[in-house]
């Protein structure tokens, strides 16, 4: 006890003197070094206890920062997501009312109720043969109602219906091997069968065997087809085939004009409407341009058949010129509502 | 070497809770002075050699701060630990009560001691102000007791 208190004593008198040189003399060089290292030795305890405080206690607010972030980033992750989702929706409406805009302008055969549908659903194994569309008895379709679809602003020919049901019906695509339509190729007259080979290309079987065929050339609906308005494109000639020397009849090969795998909507040509619904226009006879003689002001009238004088036709919308088509071809137009003369915005014939 | 060690800690993690408290949660000077209290409690628990080293390297930390009268602080807690360390001899100053009061007067005697000091050497008095003088000695009793307690609890007692 004795020996502590006599350390004690001791260390308070080193101490105490310590600090009162320290005090007696802050302005030496001793006192301002030492007071310089004792500084060097805790100023840093302050700044970075300064600097440790400051991020700790700007911890709850990161963290309410963090997790005020991490509920925006959820929030805009499902913000993109809908709008991803509705920049496809308006991308697909985009296309579907260029689809439509374009289809407006066309027209639609006199005598004729046409009605839009949509094509849906195919079947991968038969893309060629046929597709189902929702529409059926409900729309008023029946069997063997024609079915066009538009194709840069024509109506161009795709099937006819073979199944209604009651909301919706199978079209019997003209690529179908049991298709066959009558058809004519417009540069002559000469007509023959296209028929459907399970394929992207048609066949266009019975051409005359002397007649010169050439690629290109358009292929329409004939008159005489029991199914189809006539004047309907169908498609170009792709290729030639080579005479069989065995037959007695030339074919060609078509491309078609509707693109069974980018068909979306579909126009069916019912007999008549339905209930409630407006008729379609009357029929105006409209008959071949090369009947007319010069509309224009020709006094010799009465040489001109009396259709002469109708002005529809020189200003009818461009229906595919044939070239000198025997008269006969054409059924009068009475005979059938189904072969009513179909008129078809071609803005690449010429009129 | 760990009770060195935990000592060191307990020196630095000192130094940095007063800096800490007057830094942020001291108003009109009114602050518990800790570095006062432990050497206090340390004097009063392991005696006054090792609470006037200390006492002497947390007052000199304290005087680094001030701009005059470096050595004040060190040597009003060095006087302060042997005081107590004196005390404990005649006190059980292992009691709160008694620990709480002497505390409390070496609070006002080191305010008294620094106001001296500074007459002494600068020739003004250093007055801390009302709030301060008033007020610190019960913070010090308060952080002196909950010092006090965590100490014993930490020995078991």
């Amino acid at each position: 006890m004795q020996r502590e208190t006599r350390i004690a004593n001791f260390i308070l008198g080193a101490l105490s003197a310590l600090s009162l040189l320290l005090l007696s003399l802050p302005l030496s060089t001793p006192v301002r070094s030492l007071k310089a290292g004792t500084g060097y030795i805790f100023n840093p305890l302050a700044y970075r206890g300064e600097a440790g405080y400051r991020r700790i206690a700007g911890s709850p607010a990161r963290i309410k920062q963090l997790l005020l972030a991490d509920i925006e980033n959820e929030t805009l992750r499902a913000e993109l997501r809908r709008g991803e989702w509705l920049a496809t929706t308006v991308s697909a409406l985009a296309l579907e009312n260029e689809r439509l805009r374009r289809a407006l302008v066309l027209k639609a055969p006199a005598g004729r109720s046409p009605v839009w549908v949509r094509v849906m659903e195919r079947d991968p194994i038969h893309w060629f043969r046929s597709l189902v569309v929702d529409a059926g008895a409900d729309r008023g379709l029946s069997l063997n109602d024609p079915v066009l679809g538009p194709r840069d602003g024509l109506l161009v020919a795709v099937g006819r219906i073979v199944d209604v049901r009651p909301n919706t019906a199978t079209v019997l695509l003209l690529t179908d091997e049991l298709s066959a339509a009558a058809a004519y190729l417009s540069s002559g007259t000469l007509e023959g069968l296209i028929q459907g080979q399970d394929g992207p290309r048609l066949r266009m079987n019975y051409l005359n065997a002397e007649a010169r065929l050439s690629a290109g050339d358009s292929v329409y609906t004939s008159p005489t087809s029991a199914t189809f308005p006539p004047d309907v494109l169908i498609g170009r000639v792709a290729r030639v085939n080579q005479r069989d020397p065995f037959l007695t009849f030339q074919s060609v090969e078509v491309a078609p004009a509707a693109d069974a795998s980018s068909l979306q909507e579909l126009i069916v040509l019912r007999a008549r409407p339905m209930d409630g619904e407006a008729k379609p226009p009357s029929y105006t006879p409209v008959f071949p341009p090369v009947f007319v003689p010069a509309v224009s002001t020709a006094p010799a009238a009465s040489s001109a058949p009396a259709v002469s004088s109708a002005p529809a036709i020189s200003t009818a919308p461009a229906r595919p010129r044939r070239r000198a088509p025997a008269p006969a071809a054409v059924k009068p137009p009475q005979a059938s509502s189904e072969e009513a003369a179909f008129e078809a915005v071609d803005p690449e014939e010429p009129r | 070497m760990i009770s060195f060690v935990r000592g060191a800690v307990v020196f630095v993690f000192a130094m940095f809770l007063q800096w800490w408290w007057n830094a942020h949660f001291s108003y009109w000077g009114a602050a518990p002075q800790f570095l006062l209290v432990l050497t206090i409690l340390i004097a009063a628990r392991r005696g006054p050699i090792l609470g006037m080293l200390a006492g002497f390297g947390w007052g000199l930390y304290l005087d680094v701060a001030r701009a005059e009268l470096f050595g004040s602080s060190a040597l009003i807690l060095t006087l302060a630990a042997y005081a107590v360390g004196v005390a404990r001899r005649q006190i059980d100053l292992r009691a709160a009560g008694p620990l709480a009061a002497t505390t409390f007067l070496s609070t006002w005697a080191a305010f008294l001691g620094l106001g001296l000091l500074g007459l002494v050497f600068t020739k003004s008095f250093e007055w801390s102000g009302w709030i301060a003088v008033l007020a610190t000695p019960f913070l010090n009793v308060g952080a002196v007791v909950a010092a006090s307690l965590l100490w014993d609890a930490r020995e078991g007692r």
